[in-house]
């Protein structure tokens, strides 16, 4: 038996009508605000060595992706980040190029999903932006403004960027002497928000009341009293230096008045293999996962030659129109609106007619007589 | 407000004891209705009643902010939720269980019976054993009795439904009980009511471990 020809992949569709002009209206959006901020739009390969992928996002991540081989017998992949690709351009193609680099995009991904899952779509646009080049708290700073700023131009109100350093739970295993699977159970405890299995596993390790009040602090989220508070608890310098480091940024926050979208959640530590510093999640009422996530990537750029310093952040287009169009926002105009109806038996005239109307670039329509 | 899923059947009864005893509770007279969905006294909390396969699907969809759900469901679905408390309720185990006699370790392959594929796979796969999974939904107990499987991957509360069969538990996988889900955006966007009903549960479980 044949399969019939409506048949589609699990995790593509199609997107037309009101939605498709809602996804442009909101990709149009985030890169005029990228473009505000002096970002360069970079398009990458659609298709790209497995190897760079694999460099880029680690095995886990990169496993994910759709492969092919190339008629040399290479692995390819349809290109399942854009990260990867952008920060292979900075120390190859940009090496010469004066620091630091600007770069955006609106770009479709590729990536095997598990069935079942909310996370059920195979293609997806990511809206990023990487900023490779600059340190520090400037950098950090800029990147998650961007963020909010095109949330904000997208007149959504009810989201939240949750904070969180990486260091701080890395100077945590490394001082309790962890290797690689202790760090990885302890990793999976803290991102559940496991309290009770999260005390039982570091019983053996420290005293009690410590393991309790550091149990509870994976689970707390909020503003600057979660630093205060982990400042009790954890003591070694690594973890120290990356509270200080969040403090700043946080006082920095609250001087632009901007307390009410960010929150601090020590209990995100996703993509420990990945990031160096700074990570942040972004989350959206309305919609049942993040619908963004980024963060500080120092390392990266050295696996392809060159290391500096380099932060970033992708939006899912697709969560976010999700939302839009849920919420019936009416952000993209009927497509019948405004438009002129243009008929006649002549030909010639009527695209002269329908020419003179164009180049006062009017909306027009061939009647179909 | 806050939707809280809840897994009906077996869990039913003593999550809905333990919430209530933790300050949210539903009238006796709003239960033996056959609404699916039901607010609590104080109007805060909504109240939805799906199989217990469906709670991680509506929490992790952000349709439900949270869920009681047991723990063998949740290694199934693998779904990714908080976790954040174990309520001790319905406690049982995942185990290995076939005819008693049987040697599972002299056979070159299995096949299992299960309602748990995903539990399954991962357990034998981590062993290097390899496995035709035979996916049942209900009567599992059934499946070596008749020769359908050599042994049976399935939930166990006192052992007797397996003992009138003539299995015998061979192997534990693990245990389970009720546990307290989260939707991750929930949890960051609803913090405050959240962290209250969290809070609200630990408390009335500390007090009954004391």
């Amino acid at each position: 038996m044949s399969e019939p020809l409506s048949k589609i992949p699990g995790g593509m569709r199609y997107y037309f009508g009101a939605e498709a002009r809602l996804r442009r209206a909101v990709e149009n959006t985030a890169m005029s605000v990228f473009d505000g901020w002096s970002y360069e739009e970079v398009t990458t390969p659609s298709v790209d060595y497995y190897a760079l992928f694999e460099r880029g996002m680690g095995h886990s991540e990169a496993h994910r992706s759709f492969r092919l081989t190339d008629t040399d017998g290479r692995l390819l992949a349809l290109r399942p980040d854009v990260t990867s690709s952008a920060a292979r351009a900075a120390a190859t193609l940009f090496a010469e190029r004066a620091r630091p680099l600007r770069l955006c995009y609106a770009a479709n991904v590729f990536r095997q999903q598990p069935r079942s899952h909310a996370e059920w779509r195979r293609e997806s646009t990511q809206l990023g932006c990487e900023l490779i080049g600059a340190g520090g708290a400037t950098a950090d700073i800029e990147v998650l403004l961007i963020a909010a700023e095109i949330l904000q131009k997208l007149n959504l109100s009810d989201f939240c960027i949750t904070l969180s350093s990486v260091e701080v739970f890395n100077g945590v295993a490394a001082s309790l002497n962890f290797d690689e699977t202790k760090r990885a159970e302890m990793q999976r405890l803290i991102d559940m928000k496991d309290a009770t299995e999260l005390q039982k596993f570091l019983a053996p390790y420290a005293p009690p009341g410590e393991i309790a009040a550091f149990a509870r602090l994976t689970r707390l989220s909020g503003k600057s009293r979660v630093i205060d508070e982990a400042r009790e608890v954890i003591t070694n310098a690594r973890s120290v230096a990356a509270l200080r480091e969040l403090e700043n940024l946080w006082r920095v926050i609250e001087s632009l008045d901007l307390t009410e979208l960010f929150e601090i959640d020590l209990g995100d530590v996703s993509g420990l293999d990945y990031y160096t510093g700074l990570i942040f999640k972004i989350y959206l009422s309305g919609a049942g996962g993040r619908v963004g996530r980024g963060g500080r990537y120092d390392n990266l750029t050295e696996n392809f030659g060159r290391a500096e310093p380099a932060i970033g952040f992708v939006l899912d287009l697709d969560a976010i129109t999700d939302v839009l169009a849920r919420g019936g926002f009416n952000f993209a105009q009927d497509s019948e609106s405004g438009v002129t109806i243009l008929g006649s038996d002549d030909d010639a005239s009527l695209f002269l007619k329908a020419k003179e109307q164009r180049a006062r670039d009017e909306k027009i329509k061939i009647s179909d007589k | 407000m806050l939707t809280i899923a809840i897994a009906k059947g077996r869990m039913q009864d003593e999550a809905l004891a333990l919430l209530a005893r933790a300050g949210v509770g539903v009238s006796d007279e709003a239960l033996r209705s056959r609404r699916l969905a039901l607010l609590d006294e104080s109007g805060a909390y909504r109240f939805v009643f799906v199989k217990p396969a469906d709670v991680p699907v509506y929490v992790e969809h952000g349709i439900a902010d949270c869920g009681v759900v047991g723990r063998d469901v949740l290694l199934e679905s693998e779904a990714d939720l908080l976790q954040p408390l174990d309520l001790r309720i319905a406690a049982c185990r995942i185990v290995v269980a076939a005819r008693d006699g049987v040697k599972l370790k002299e056979m070159g392959a299995l096949r299992v019976a299960t309602k748990y594929p995903h539990v399954t796979e991962a357990h034998f796969g981590a062993r290097g054993i390899p496995v035709e999974i035979i996916e049942l939904s209900g009567s599992v107990e059934l499946a070596p009795v008749l020769g359908l499987s050599d042994c049976i991957v399935d939930l166990v509360e006192t052992g007797r439904t397996l003992a009138d069969n003539g299995l015998v538990v061979v192997e534990v996988i693990t245990s389970s009980s009720g546990r307290l889900v989260i939707n991750r955006a929930s949890y960051q966007l609803k913090s405050a009511p959240v962290a209250q009903l969290v809070d609200a549960i630990s408390g009335v479980l500390n007090e009954s471990e004391r």
